[in-house]
């Protein structure tokens, strides 16, 4: 291309070599394939990826074998749409066919004395107690429900997911509730005089016939209490049995039969289930009051352990050797005085910095995501035979939306965690001070927050480069389920985008920094 | 650049090429203490270069201020039973021994990996042909001065601690760390140990691998990843296993001043986990250096 | 006590590649011993088998009739300079031989007079890395002679020297050989030793090629060559090979005379009222002798070498 140039001038004045080679362009693309050259001819670089791949899978493999779990309850029901719930309650309840609408003042919600006599009882703030209508007594059909909780006020809620706040906590009881139905709408009201009503809200249930079942209910889930001292934290699941009082009930619309009790559990439920030898009970007195004992809860179920991420759980290791690959990359350069060369060849030092990140990145990100398949595609099946299997852990599939994205966002972090590495070596110039602080800030956190008060600890989760690992999350959590999250169990207040954002952040950052550093210094 | 032997002085023959020694006796009837000789020399080598330094005041600022920052986030707030919520204060102030650790690895592995990576290994071994005492001279000068930066790095966080927890609520407070009581003395003087043995392990692992990045990414692993397997498993008897076995949770028993019982492995038991492992990097890292090639 | 530098029988292989294949050598106290051969002939590592630094395959490397190892304060009696640019970069050169000095009991004055002998007086403050190559192999010098050793052995010790530095070094040397030591250096360029050693150890592919003194090399190059230059070559050919020397034209108007020397030469063509222009006796350079001795004796070159030399009409 350019020797064209030099025959063709007319001119017999020296012009000067010009090589016969043709040039390549300056491009990215250039660099870019010089450093995956550097990358790749380098046999311990080769071998530190695979040892990274390695080691991920290996200690997710271990993480998976050492946890057991003796299963679930055997009172989980699934609802219409797939989700593993709760759905344990006492029922005091009729039919109604058609429109029509039921109405009831809660006079009180108290604690019933648990089995542990010298403790004094603990009341949950999700105990509930108020009007339901549901499609059957069988666990997990379609509902819509309006109630009182003695932590988070009047809620109408349906289909185990939906909840919509009415008046605020604090308004306890006596509280009017009406629950009305019009065709396959079920509305919510709210009173605090039985004259004056407020709407709460109101849904269409799944799978409601013509005739439904509708009436009072109490129900009232664990007081999760925590005992979090220094080397271990202890979750306690207080039993959270609760007594409420109804009085006032009326029914308008095609109601057939006699209020009757019933215990709303699975039927294969035996006697040894969740709350043995704590009957619900309900008694009635002659002025209309109904008094209902009972335990339970109609929510989502909550795994207390996510098996995907768990699965994953080997990541961390694998950042290990990764974060020497990433600091390597830069500071062997400095030290054999090759960057003089790298520098000669490519002036423009930023554009290098950015080459060798694309290329360390998406090398690490293939290495990640490949480390996270095969961890994946080996701990289900291990994790199963240790007890996280159906109903209370749903299937994992490949296909799921939430695995994908953990799988995916393993390499992904993988990636950015490495690059972090080249920006702290570029800024470093120093391999082991580079290596022990990228091993030091990704790791350390981990294992020191569950020694640390919880506040501190999730501040240390949600702050430091460590937020990128919300990404291997897949359970879905909602708020009207009072659970134990301790980041230590890899469980984030927040979703998986925002932590992997936040470490994406601190990647950016770092490599301005290097970037400008590498400009501003001698080589 | 003078050139003071000229090709006509050297014609010369009366004037010597290079001045005599003066101090020739060791030749003679004075014999040189060749061991005390080795680590003087190591010495001078350490302190002549200023990253000795800033590594040595690093391991004591960082082990101080994580240690205050954990004693600093106590509350007595998650524990509502009164008298069921019982810190271990001293291991809590003694929670910067985890960033200690790792610079204190850098240490012992740059103590060896400097000179590998320089050449410089070659000039010590001309002038110190046995091995073993080049090994063990900077082994004595690292565990010495790992001691000497460790002290006050313990210290320092103890007494940090002192200070902070009346600041968190009386009933942490009492009783107030003291070195007078038995296991808090016993807890600090581990911890000084359990660096040193930090120390030691990583300058094995520098002599057996030879290579910065891969004896500190080795000594890194070794020290996070038990710790890190340990929080990921669930069952108790893992856990234990785990933290028996890792160097860095067992040599951390040796700080536990509360619950002894509740130890996966007794506090001196634990100490002597980390001192093997330490013994074997050494064992591992003199035949590596002894049988191969400089 | 014995300072020669004793190699015999020394094996050693880097997994399949032999790096010192059965050389065997002796430098003697008093002598200026040049180890020269190609790159990769094994000299570095037969140095370093001397140290103790590399442990040999088989056979042995012997100073003063003892391995290098048994030593006990080595740097009193063997001066080593292997690579001069292993100093750790951060670390100024004075530190470098303070810490040398250390390990042998010897006081920083020591260090300060080997400074001031290899100047480097001022630069020593500096830190390490800054220093040029020739700087270097100063210092390097400096480490050798530090203990004031009866034994030097410099590996490639002119490497990076300005030709000031050069002299300098040449003339060290030779003093140093003057007076008694054992001096051992090694060198790729032969033409680098022609003015300081006297005594030649030559290796190629990890095996000695040859052994011998320089003066005897030179003559052996030399041959009995005149060189002269005549218009009447005819008639200086006849003369001459009537004498019994071989006589080659070389040249329009020069000759090659071999086996007579240059005195009967002169006085044949005079006798015989020849002109010419000039006689001179042939005296080639070590580089030559050099480049003789590694042709005939290096059988292992033939192949590759014999494909250029004959190449057509060049004969």
């Amino acid at each position: 291309m350019s020797t064209t140039e030099t025959t063709a001038s007319p001119h017999p004045q020296p012009t000067g070599y010009t090589s016969p080679l043709s040039r390549g362009r300056d491009g990215f693309r250039q660099l870019l394939h010089a450093e995956w050259t550097k990358l790749r001819t380098v046999r311990r670089w080769s071998l530190t990826l695979l040892g990274a791949v390695l080691a991920t899978i290996l200690a997710s493999l271990l993480s998976a074998q050492g946890n057991q779990t003796s299963g679930g309850e055997d009172t989980i029901a699934v609802s219409a749409d797939g989700t593993t719930v709760r759905d344990n309650f006492r029922f005091v309840h009729q039919s109604l066919t058609g429109d029509g609408s039921v109405t009831v003042r809660v006079a009180g919600i108290v604690p019933a004395p648990g089995r542990n006599a010298d403790r004094p009882p603990i009341l949950s703030p999700w105990t509930k107690a108020g009007l339901i209508a549901k499609a059957s007594t069988v666990p997990g059909t379609g509902y819509a429900a309006i109630m009182l909780t003695p932590g988070h006020g009047v809620r109408f809620q349906h289909d185990f997911t939906g909840d919509t706040a009415g008046s605020s906590a604090g308004t306890a009881a006596p509280r009017w509730l009406r629950l009305t139905r019009t065709g396959a709408l079920l509305t919510g009201y709210e009173s605090t005089d039985g004259a004056t009503w407020h709407k709460v809200g109101s849904a269409k249930p799944a799978g409601l016939s013509d005739t439904i079942e509708v009436g009072m209910f109490t129900t009232s889930p664990e007081a999760v209490t925590m005992n979090r001292s220094f080397s271990s934290t202890e979750v306690n699941g207080e039993l959270g049995m609760a007594t409420a009082t109804f009085d006032h009930y009326t029914a308008d619309g095609r109601v057939t039969g006699t209020l009757r009790p019933d215990d709303v559990r699975r039927a294969a439920s035996s006697p040894n289930g969740p709350f043995p030898g704590m009957p619900s009970n309900t008694s009635t007195a002659d002025n209309g009051t109904y008094t209902i004992t009972a335990a339970g809860d109609i929510a989502p179920l909550e795994p207390d352990m996510d098996p995907v991420q768990q699965g994953l759980r080997g990541t961390m290791t694998g950042l290990i050797p990764l974060a020497a690959l990433g600091v390597l990359f830069i500071t062997a350069e400095f030290r054999r005085g090759m960057i003089l060369t790298t520098f000669t060849a490519s002036p423009r030092r930023g554009r290098v910095l950015a080459a060798k990140a694309v290329v360390l990145g998406a090398v690490t990100f293939v290495a990640g995501l490949l480390a996270a398949l095969v961890s994946f595609g080996i701990t289900r099946g291990i994790l199963r035979g240790n007890g996280f299997k159906p109903p209370m852990f749903p299937e994992a599939r490949w296909s799921d939306g939430s695995v994908l994205r953990a799988l995916v966002g393993t390499g992904v972090l993988m990636a950015l965690v490495t690059v972090c590495a080249l920006a702290v070596g570029t800024l470093l110039r120093n391999t082991a001070a580079g290596i022990a602080v990228v091993v030091v800030v990704m790791v350390l956190p981990q294992i020191l927050i569950s020694g640390l008060p919880l506040g501190a600890a999730r501040f240390l989760v949600q702050s430091t480069p460590m937020a990128g690992f919300s990404i291997q999350n897949t359970t879905h959590r909602v708020p009207q389920v009072d659970n134990v999250c301790l980041p230590e169990e890899g469980c984030y207040t927040y979703g998986p985008y925002a932590g992997l954002g936040v470490l994406a952040a601190y990647t950016a950052v770092l490599l301005a920094l290097a970037v400008w550093q590498l400009r501003r210094r001698k080589v | 650049m003078p050139a003071p032997i000229t090709e006509r002085s050297s014609a010369h023959r009366p004037r010597a090429a290079v001045p005599r020694a003066p101090d020739h006796t060791h030749r003679g009837q004075h014999p040189l203490r060749l061991f005390p000789a080795a680590v003087h020399a190591e010495w001078t080598k350490l302190r002549t270069l200023s990253s000795t330094w800033w590594l040595l005041a690093a391991i004591t600022a960082a082990t101080v201020a994580a240690g205050a920052a954990a004693t600093g986030a106590l509350s007595s707030e998650h524990c509502p039973p009164p008298g069921s919520c019982d810190p271990d204060q001293v291991r809590t102030a003694l929670t910067g021994l985890w960033i200690g650790q790792a610079i204190v690895a850098v240490l012992g592995v740059l103590m060896a990996c400097n000179e590998y990576a320089t050449g410089t290994i070659h000039t010590t071994l001309t002038a110190i042909p046995d091995r073993l005492r080049v090994l063990a001279a900077k082994a004595v000068l690292l565990a010495g001065i790992t001691t000497a930066t460790a002290v006050p790095a313990v210290g320092g966080s103890l007494l940090a601690a002192r200070f902070i927890l009346p600041t968190r609520g009386h009933k942490l407070a009492h009783p107030a760390i003291s070195l007078t009581d038995g296991a808090t003395a016993r807890a600090a003087i581990g911890a000084v140990l359990y660096l040193v043995a930090i120390a030691l392990l990583s300058l094995g692992l520098a002599f057996l691998l030879r290579d910065t990045a891969g004896a500190i990414t080795t000594a890194l692993g070794l020290l996070y990843v038990f710790p890190l397997l340990a929080g990921f498993v669930n069952s108790p008897t893992w856990q234990d296993n785990i933290r028996t076995f890792g160097p860095a949770s067992a040599g951390q028993s040796i700080t536990a001043t509360h619950h002894l019982d509740a130890l996966p492995i007794a506090p001196w038991p634990g100490l002597g986990v980390l001192a093997l492992y330490a013994a074997a990097a050494l064992t591992c890292g003199s035949i590596a250096l002894c049988r191969r090639d400089a | 006590m014995d300072t020669t530098i004793e190699v015999s029988g020394l094996h050693k292989r880097f997994g399949q590649t032999p790096a010192v294949d059965g050389l065997s050598f002796t430098a003697r106290p008093g002598h200026v011993t040049g180890f020269v051969g190609p790159n990769g002939a094994g000299k570095s590592t037969t140095m370093r088998m001397l140290v103790g630094l590399d442990l040999p395959d088989s056979g042995h490397a012997h100073i003063g009739g003892r391995p290098y190892r048994a030593l006990r304060t080595p740097l009193y009696e063997v001066g080593a300079l292997l690579d001069a640019g292993a100093i750790h970069p951060n670390r100024r050169g004075r530190d470098h031989l303070l810490w040398l000095a250390h390990s042998h009991g010897l006081s920083a004055r020591r260090v300060d007079e080997l400074l001031e002998l290899v100047g480097l007086a001022s630069a020593g403050r500096r830190r390490a890395g800054g220093y040029s190559l020739g700087m270097r192999q100063r210092l390097g010098i400096a480490t050798a002679l530090l203990g004031d050793p009866p034994v030097l052995l410099l590996d490639e010790p002119v490497n990076g020297l300005d030709p000031e530095g050069i002299r300098w070094i040449r003339g060290l040397l030779r003093s140093l050989a003057a007076e008694g030591r054992t001096v051992l250096i090694s060198s790729h360029l032969m033409s680098e030793l022609e003015d300081s050693a006297d005594h030649l150890v030559v290796v190629g592919r990890g095996r000695l090629v040859a052994e011998t003194g320089v003066a005897e090399l030179l003559a052996a190059a030399s041959g009995n060559r005149v060189a002269v230059r005549t218009e009447a070559r005819v008639q200086a050919i006849a003369v001459l090979t009537g004498e019994g020397a071989a006589v080659a034209a070389t040249g329009r108007d020069t000759l090659t005379v071999t086996d007579l020397p240059a005195e009967r030469v002169i006085a044949l063509l005079t006798t015989h009222t020849i002109p010419f222009s000039e006689v001179s006796a042939h005296r080639a350079t070590l580089e030559e002798a050099y480049m003789e001795l590694t042709r005939d004796s290096t059988e292992f070159h033939a192949a590759g070498d014999s494909a250029l030399a004959h190449h057509p009409g060049e004969d």
